[in-house]
């Protein structure tokens, strides 16, 4: 008795079982296919290197304006941030240096600010974790008496990854009249 | 003992049992499963693919600066050469210069070329005026198809007559546009 009344109204529901079946397994299917599409694009080396070519740029600017940043009320602070900025031989530069400067910049009682009016990569090697950048920077001196001097320069910063954050580990000026490079 | 109410037939029967539809509890349970995981399915594959677009279209992805070295090399290359072009003349050969400039520069780029060259067009031949111009370092800032924002670091010679050269630095930020398969300069702003 069950069994057939099983049989007469399992035909609908078969119906309706197997459909939703179908349904699951082309769900199933996209998604599968949409994730590989995420995966492919979460690891595309190309976006990787973007990251980091734009993280290389913002760290490069941050740290020049960093280092051509300083106030004789507050020169430890500002040195501090020279020294957080930078790494390897330009690092070890400032931190030699640094006692004689700071006497030097509290004696001139100078303020300096600066603002980054461009900045370009230039090379990036990901994996060695170099990049070099050009920054476009206005410079303003404020002497003790008040007199304010504006100055334009080009630097060159070479930036170095370390424990996964950029660094300048050299910079300078760009040389007027000197030999054509890059 | 335990298997008394285990074994007990009736414990496994529905409650409902004897109505022409006493299976379609569970048979249902099934399809909501079924239709719940499908919908999971589907709203995770929407989530890939958010996903996937979000990171492709990027700010980062989408600029093609250095990620596509040889298209960025070239912008670069085609950018310093028309400046060094266009601002380098001899007091005689302004013409070339300005004929240059009818080639590279477009849009409000030529328009400022252009002011500036009539204004000092009269000088340069009274006074003697040679400038050459030198791309020295370039920097592409953004490359996203065929449009590009550079960084320029420029140095001018100047010689007035037969005086001494000097040579001044300049910086310049450049917006190009790729047209008839050509890099032509459409702003310049002095840095």
């Amino acid at each position: 008795m069950k069994r057939a009344v099983r049989a007469l109204t399992a035909h609908r529901p078969r119906a309706l079982s197997s459909l939703l079946v179908a349904l699951g397994l082309a769900a199933g299917g996209f998604a599968a296919w949409a994730g590989q599409d995420w995966y492919a694009a979460a690891h595309d080396g190309t976006a990787a290197y973007a990251e980091q070519r734009d993280r290389a740029l913002a760290a490069g600017e941050q740290a020049v304006l960093n280092l051509n940043t300083l106030d004789h009320r507050d020169v430890d602070q500002g040195l501090d941030l020279w020294e957080s900025s930078t790494t390897g031989e330009l690092h070890e530069q400032l931190s030699t240096g640094r006692d004689e400067f700071a006497e030097q910049v509290r004696e001139a009682k100078t303020v300096t600010t600066a603002r980054v009016l461009s900045g370009a990569v230039t090379e990036l090697d990901d994996r060695a974790g170099r990049a070099r950048v050009l920054v476009a920077l206005r410079v303003t001196v404020r002497a003790s008496d008040g007199a304010r001097t504006d100055k334009d320069s080009r630097m060159l910063g070479e930036l170095t990854r370390t424990g996964g954050r950029w660094k300048l580990s050299a910079l300078g000026q760009a040389p007027v009249g000197g030999a054509p490079t890059g | 003992m335990a298997g008394v109410s285990a074994g007990d037939p009736a414990g496994t029967e529905p409650p409902g049992d004897g109505r022409p539809g006493g299976k379609r509890p569970a048979g249902r349970a099934r399809r909501v499963v079924l239709g719940g995981l499908a919908a999971l399915l589907v709203l995770g594959g929407c989530g890939f693919l958010h996903g996937a677009h979000r990171l492709e279209s990027a700010e980062s992805a989408r600029n093609r600066a250095l990620t596509d070295a040889a298209a960025t090399d070239r912008v670069a290359g085609e950018v310093g050469n028309a400046l060094a072009r266009v601002f380098s003349y001899t007091p005689d050969g302004t013409a070339a210069a300005e004929r240059s400039a009818r080639d590279v520069l477009g849009g409000r780029a030529a328009r400022q070329y252009q002011d500036l060259f009539a204004q000092v067009r009269g000088d340069l031949a009274e006074q003697r005026v040679t400038l050459s111009t030198r791309a020295v370092r370039t920097g592409v800032i953004e490359l996203d198809g065929d449009r590009a924002r550079l960084l320029v670091f420029l140095d001018q010679t100047s010689h007035r007559g037969d005086g001494e050269a000097t040579t001044a630095a300049a910086q310049l930020t450049v917006t190009a546009r790729l047209e008839d398969d050509r890099w032509r300069i459409v702003h310049l702003e002095a840095r």
